[in-house]
């Protein structure tokens, strides 16, 4: 196999392993569908660059999330990008759900847009990447007893969200 | 010494999957624990539900498409704007240039707008106004010893300065009928005139004007002709300072 179409292999392991799950991140901590695709595009098109540098395909993962996470700080810094209503771009098993179900997740939806990025960051890394509070501790540069606080608080401040729009019926003030 | 009920919640709170020994052990101490364990979980699947966000069906195609690019010859660089544009377009755009020349238009223009043409696309904003944007336009117009005339002014949501083949140009978006189409001015590059440039699923109307020329690229599914006049009869270059 030439050196290429090696790159190539290597390239498109890559993007089947980790298109889906950067998709789902990049929308939730930009909140915007479109930038979100153009988020995954730029993030794998600079990995396509500089791929060689990844010795150790183990550090894939975390190598595009810093990478997606940089490119996200340079967008952010030229333009604070406009919310997307996250239903338009949300696809669930629906059907599967109870009508009290759905509220629910709504809520938790509603919650998690308005996370501040200290509770939301930890918080996507661990459920949609499922790091460990180690590999997010690296990934985010602060301790691990920091990142289980986050964690910790990220989640209380959801249920206490979901409790108090629970009860006053504030669901269709979603997004 | 076992853990004490407190403790327990904070560290299922932080990672309900956790498989320490230590929290094993205390969630099969006493019911209580249990029931806060069983509760957590359940907590998590919501939390997995709510964040499922369905990725875009033609994601992982377009990015393999990534692979079809050169990936030595460009070096991009970023350069931040001059101040007065940045504050008047609200943001901070990105010049940047390459290290060597391209070998036609054509690679300019699929390397061009691969770098950033549907970002830029999705840039364009309601929050910036027209009379802003104008302005905008007019001091870029204006440093490229140029003018983009009312008509076409009109139209521009997006403006920025661009790299061509041959200096600097201006990377414009434009409102049609169509939806947003890109139009790229390059006043020191000539084209064919009317050829028809096709790249990414994208295509783009080359025209040649008087001094310079323009590309206008969009969709397969836009006619990019229909801007022609407006771009023939609005770009115009000042020789006198060019």
């Amino acid at each position: 196999m030439t050196s290429d179409a090696d790159r190539t292999r290597r390239f498109n392991e890559l993007a089947e392993a980790y298109s889906t799950d950067l998709y789902r991140y990049a929308m939730w901590i930009c909140r915007n569908d479109a930038l979100a695709k153009d988020l995954v595009q730029e993030t794998f098109l600079r990995a396509w660059r500089a791929l060689d540098s990844l010795k150790d395909v183990g550090a894939a993962k975390s190598w595009l999330i810093t990478i997606l996470r940089r490119e996200y700080a340079r967008t952010f810094e030229r333009k604070v990008p406009k919310f997307t209503d996250v239903e338009k771009v949300v696809v669930v098993d629906d059907a599967e759900l109870e009508p009290d179900e759905r509220v629910e997740r709504d809520l938790l939806r509603q919650g998690i847009m308005k996370l501040d990025a200290k509770y939301r960051d930890p918080l996507l890394l661990q459920v949609v990447f499922g790091h460990s509070c180690a590999e997010i501790s690296e990934q985010l540069g602060i301790s691990k007893s920091a990142v289980m606080t986050q964690l910790f608080r990220a989640r209380e401040k959801l249920k206490v969200q979901m409790q108090r729009d629970g009860v006053t019926g504030n669901v269709h003030e979603l997004f | 010494m076992s853990m004490n009920f407190s403790e327990f919640k904070k560290l299922i709170g932080a990672d309900p999957w956790s498989q320490d020994p230590e929290v094993l052990r205390a969630r099969n101490s006493a019911p209580e624990f249990e029931q806060a364990a069983s509760d957590a979980e359940a907590f998590e699947r919501k939390l997995q539900s709510a964040l499922h966000v369905q990725a875009p069906t033609d994601l992982l195609k377009d990015i393999k498409k990534i692979t079809q690019q050169p990936t030595q010859r460009r070096n991009w660089m970023p350069l931040a704007l001059a101040a007065s544009l940045v504050i008047a377009v609200g943001a901070v755009s990105m010049v940047w240039k390459q290290s060597q020349q391209w070998d036609s238009v054509e690679a300019y223009l699929a390397d061009h707008y691969s770098h950033d043409g549907a970002a830029v696309l999705g840039h364009t904003s309601d929050d910036i106004s027209e009379q802003e944007i104008a302005e905008m336009t007019g001091r870029i117009m204006a440093s490229l010893n140029a003018s983009a005339g009312k008509q076409l002014t009109g139209r521009i949501k997006f403006i920025k300065f661009c790299p061509t083949p041959e200096g600097r140009g201006a990377h414009m978006v434009v409102s049609t009928d169509q939806g947003p189409m890109t139009i790229i001015f390059m006043p020191g590059t000539q084209v064919t005139d009317g050829e028809m440039v096709e790249f990414d699923q994208m295509h783009a109307y080359m025209v040649d004007l008087e001094h310079g020329s323009a590309a206008i690229i969009g969709r397969q599914s836009q006619a990019v002709r229909s801007l022609e006049a407006l771009v023939r009869n609005s770009l115009k270059t000042d020789m006198v300072g060019a």
